[in-house]
């Protein structure tokens, strides 16, 4: 990625888009902020907005006649805010608290005819930026006809503040001058650069035919003029227009004075659009505080109910249901960015390698986001580049990658033809994780299909390469791909029947030239088998894996199965196309397992009913771990009827590695009577531990069979620590990067299990 | 290069040399990284004790920080 891409990436997260009444407003106030320091009564802090955002905030701020109220979001769930008599309240309430610096005098003869509120601001804005300007009026006083307008609302002494302020910046004050077209002749010579406030001049004393200003410089037709100000055509008299000229024409006449266009990249300036999205559903409505004397303005009180009705728009609603985005506190638009970041880094700690690992992929930001922010492709990207530079902490998805190869590799993985034909209509093909967690429902699940379905159904026991893709492996995903549609041809083509949605979305998105159909789709199309269990009578929740988010038909066959069997279901609060994942997506549980179970317990929180219902077996793992009774659809359908779908146990890592290799050795014999080869030593080393051992083995990804390798391989060499103290052994081995240690002791048929741990630090060769 | 010491009296034996294991240095890597420890080793045939708290606890952290780099 580089910085356009990134830059272009960042721009469609609007989280940091300016909110309805801050675009709104022609100065671009902080309302938002300015709401929520009222809200907390912290009123210093407020003017600060003020003062930092408003010419003569004292003046403005009293009143402002803010086009932004119609705009602020409020208006829909009740009244729009109050905001221009909220910052009456705050500026009666309060001194100046902050003055803008002045930048060094960079020179340049600034001349402002006309001191109305576009005159002021003008005046005031270039003094500030170091070009003093002077402002000359034919009156004997500021603010042309402002203080006629505002009468009351105006005390008189704010001029005088207008004046010390303008002298400060180093404005210099003419009143009372004669302004008729002599000396502005006179003035055109002496000045570089001049302003004409329409307010508090009159155009007929102009020596040059002004013709109408440029809208987005209020040039005039004599080079170096600017006019603005006073009255727009058919609408009443606005100080925020006033405002938003002087601000506008300081801006014009400082590039003019640089010799840059006037024209170029303006569109923030004055009021304009907001890509803002901000939803208001589920807030409640609140109407406006009056207050109780509307010529006095708010007490402290009303104006603090009345700001605490903002409703802070932002957008964030990716975020509100991500808890990977709330985890690292971050939005998509600062979460690219760190993630890009950490991709750049030439030395030193690459400190968002996690950030990075711990996206579930599962493209829910993208469905919710206004703007299809696609976070899971970034992260899948910079996973890319991280495998490719060599940065890829090679302990966030080594095992997950050796469960793939080892599903792949010869104890596990089978391609054959239906038991008793030599050719394929059909071809099965449970995924690694269903094997793993169900193999007897995978077992009956194929002599239901090989029963109802014409033409030979083959068995393909294997891998869809996800895993890899997920990693950022992208070579070794092909590869694997690359593997499975060749053995896929040499069976004639078959059409496979996929059960697992990741395996159905890659295969979908990589290899299109496959037949494939999902085996919900499929088995909806089927005579169903009889249910052999009671039914609960409550519903059960269903719960959408996220890979099933783009695939609608999936997810109706699940349902309409349900309806068939007449099995009750409800459905999440979120689900659907905007389904949780359930922590193993991106293979986030391997690189971030706390979060993995985060992710997890949220999904479950979706549960409108007690019990679920999920059709994918990784959900079925995950959410059993957060203690909720879950049954997997299959189970209703095909499982042994002895066993209650909703009260079956997590398998765990051992588990499955243990039921995918048996499952194959199990049906090459029952199905299709091979011979079987005896299986390796170490495998037959009886082991028995407590659960909580288990446990502990399953968080710090250690299998069974890790453990029986290091015992065979103590037990066979005699190499291993002895404990006389409680008769004890301690072995290590290293299989391959990992080495895995065990303190056991011998038992009558067997060994028992007390620890077991691992470590990829390297001992020195010739000692270990 | 220092050495760090994580050698304590521990009560396993090797069992093959049926001998007390004793502090020696070892030189451990991970990823170009190399480290010289003390730890609990077999005097005569050199086989070294990675204890639990070591393997899980410094070990991990030190294994991450390489990872990150
Ligand atoms: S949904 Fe998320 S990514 Fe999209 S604009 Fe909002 S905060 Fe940004
Ligand atoms: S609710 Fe608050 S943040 Fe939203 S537009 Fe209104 S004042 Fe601005
Ligand atoms: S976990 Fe899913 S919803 Fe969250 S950022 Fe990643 S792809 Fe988006
Ligand atoms: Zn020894």
């Amino acid at each position: 990625m580089d910085q356009s891409q990134l830059r272009a990436l960042e721009a469609r997260c609007i989280q940091e888009e300016m909110p309805f009444c801050t675009a709104s407003c022609p100065i671009h106030v902080d309302a938002r902020g300015l709401m929520a320091l009222l809200t907390r009564g912290e009123l210093r802090e407020a003017r600060k907005i003020l003062d930092r955002t408003m010419p003569f905030p004292e003046i403005l701020g009293r009143i402002c006649d803010q086009p932004c109220h119609p705009f602020c979001k409020r208006g829909e769930i009740g009244d729009p805010l109050w905001i221009g008599p909220l910052e009456r309240y705050c500026v009666s309430v309060t001194d100046t608290v902050l003055k803008p610096p002045k930048l060094p005098v960079k020179g340049g003869a600034v001349a402002v005819l006309g001191a109305g509120f576009s005159g002021m601001t003008a005046a005031l804005d270039l003094s500030r930026k170091g070009r003093p300007a002077t402002l000359i009026t034919a009156r004997t006083r500021l603010g042309g006809s402002l203080p006629d307008r505002a009468g009351s609302l105006l005390p008189p002494e704010v001029f005088d503040q207008a004046e010390a302020t303008l002298k400060r910046y180093g404005a210099e004050i003419v009143t009372g001058a004669s302004l008729d077209r002599q000396t502005v002749a006179a003035l055109l010579d002496k000045y570089d650069v001049l302003y004409f406030d329409w307010d508090d001049f009159t155009i007929d004393h102009l020596p040059f035919i002004p013709g109408t200003p440029d809208p987005i410089s209020l040039a005039l037709e004599r080079d170096g003029c600017f006019g603005g100000g006073g009255v727009e055509d058919g609408k009443p008299f606005s100080i925020m227009h006033q405002a938003e000229n002087g601000r506008r024409a300081a801006l014009s006449m400082e590039r003019y004075l640089q010799g840059v266009s006037l024209t170029a990249e303006r569109e923030k300036e004055g009021a304009c659009p907001t890509r803002m999205y901000t939803v208001t559903e589920g807030i409640p409505p609140a109407s406006e505080i009056v207050p109780d004397n509307p010529i006095a303005g708010y007490t402290a009180e009303e104006a603090q109910r009345e700001a605490a009705r903002c409703i802070y728009c932002e957008c964030l609603e990716c975020v509100k249901k991500c808890a990977y985005l709330q985890e690292y506190k971050e939005y998509p638009k600062t979460l690219v960015r760190k993630i890009y970041n950490n991709l750049s880094i030439v030395q030193g700690n690459r400190s968002a390698n996690k950030l990075t690992n711990s996206c579930s992929l599962c493209w829910q930001c993208t469905v919710i986001c206004p703007y299809d922010f696609p976070v899971a492709s970034a992260c899948h990207a910079a996973r890319q580049e991280m495998v490719a530079s060599g940065h890829m902490p090679p302990s966030a998805h080594s095992f997950a990658l050796e469960e793939m190869h080892y599903t792949l590799g010869e104890n596990c993985a089978l391609i054959r033809h239906q038991p008793g034909t030599t050719a394929s209509r059909y071809l099965f093909f449970p995924g690694c994780q269903l094997t793993g967690t169900y193999p007897d429902t995978v077992e009956r699940t194929y002599i239901f299909l090989t029963q109802h379905l014409e033409e030979g159904v083959g068995l393909f026991l294997s891998c869809c390469g996800a895993p890899a893709d997920w990693a950022g492996q992208s070579a070794l995903f092909t590869d694997v791909l690359a593997d499975l549609t060749a053995q896929i041809r040499q069976m004639g083509n078959p059409t496979l029947i996929v059960a697992c949605s990741s395996c159905l979305a890659a295969f979908g998105k990589y290899a299109p030239e496959l037949t494939v159909v999902s085996l919900w789709e499929m088995l909806d199309e089927l005579p169903l088998p009889e249910v052999l269990f009671d039914l609960p009578e409550s519903p059960l929740t269903v719960h959408d894996p996220c890979t099933a988010r783009y695939q609608e038909g999936v997810r109706a066959s699940v349902r309409s199965i349900c309806g068939k069997i007449g099995l009750p279901v409800a459905e999440t609060t979120i689900g659907a196309e905007l389904a949780d994942c359930c922590g193993y997506g991106g293979l986030l549980q391997f690189a971030n397992q706390p979060l993995g179970e985060k992710v997890a317990t949220l999904k479950v929180s979706r549960s409108t009913t007690e019990t679920g219902l999920v059709y994918c077996a990784m959900c079925r793992e995950n959410l059993v771990g957060t203690e909720t009774h879950i049954a997997h659809l299959l189970d209703y359908l095909f499982a042994d009827p002895e066993k209650n779908p909703l009260v079956r146990a997590k398998v765990g890592l051992s588990g499955r590695h243990e039921h995918r290799s048996r499952l194959k050795s199990r049906l090459q014999s029952t199905l299709w009577q091979d011979p079987i080869g005896s299986p390796a030593p170490h495998r037959a080393i009886r082991l028995e531990a407590d659960d909580e051992t288990w446990a502990l083995l399953n968080e710090r990804l250690i299998l069974m069979e890790d453990i029986q390798k290091v015992i065979h391989h103590a037990e066979t060499t005699g190499r291993y620590l002895h404990n006389p103290a409680n008769g004890r052994r301690l072995a290590a081995f290293k299989p391959a990067v990992v080495t895995y240690w065990a303190e056991y002791e011998p038992i009558s048929d067997g060994y028992f299990l007390h620890r077991g741990y691992s470590h990829r630090m390297q001992l020195p060769e010739d000692r270990a | 290069m220092s050495t760090f010491s994580f050698a304590e009296a521990t009560e396993w034996r090797c069992a093959a040399c049926d001998q007390p294991l004793q502090p020696a240095k070892v030189k451990v890597t991970y990823l170009n990284a190399v480290f010289n420890v003390e730890l609990m080793v077999c005097p005569a045939c050199n086989f070294i004790l990675v204890p639990e708290n070591l393997a899980m606890g410094k070990m991990l952290e030190v294994e991450q920080l390489l990872e990150d780099k």
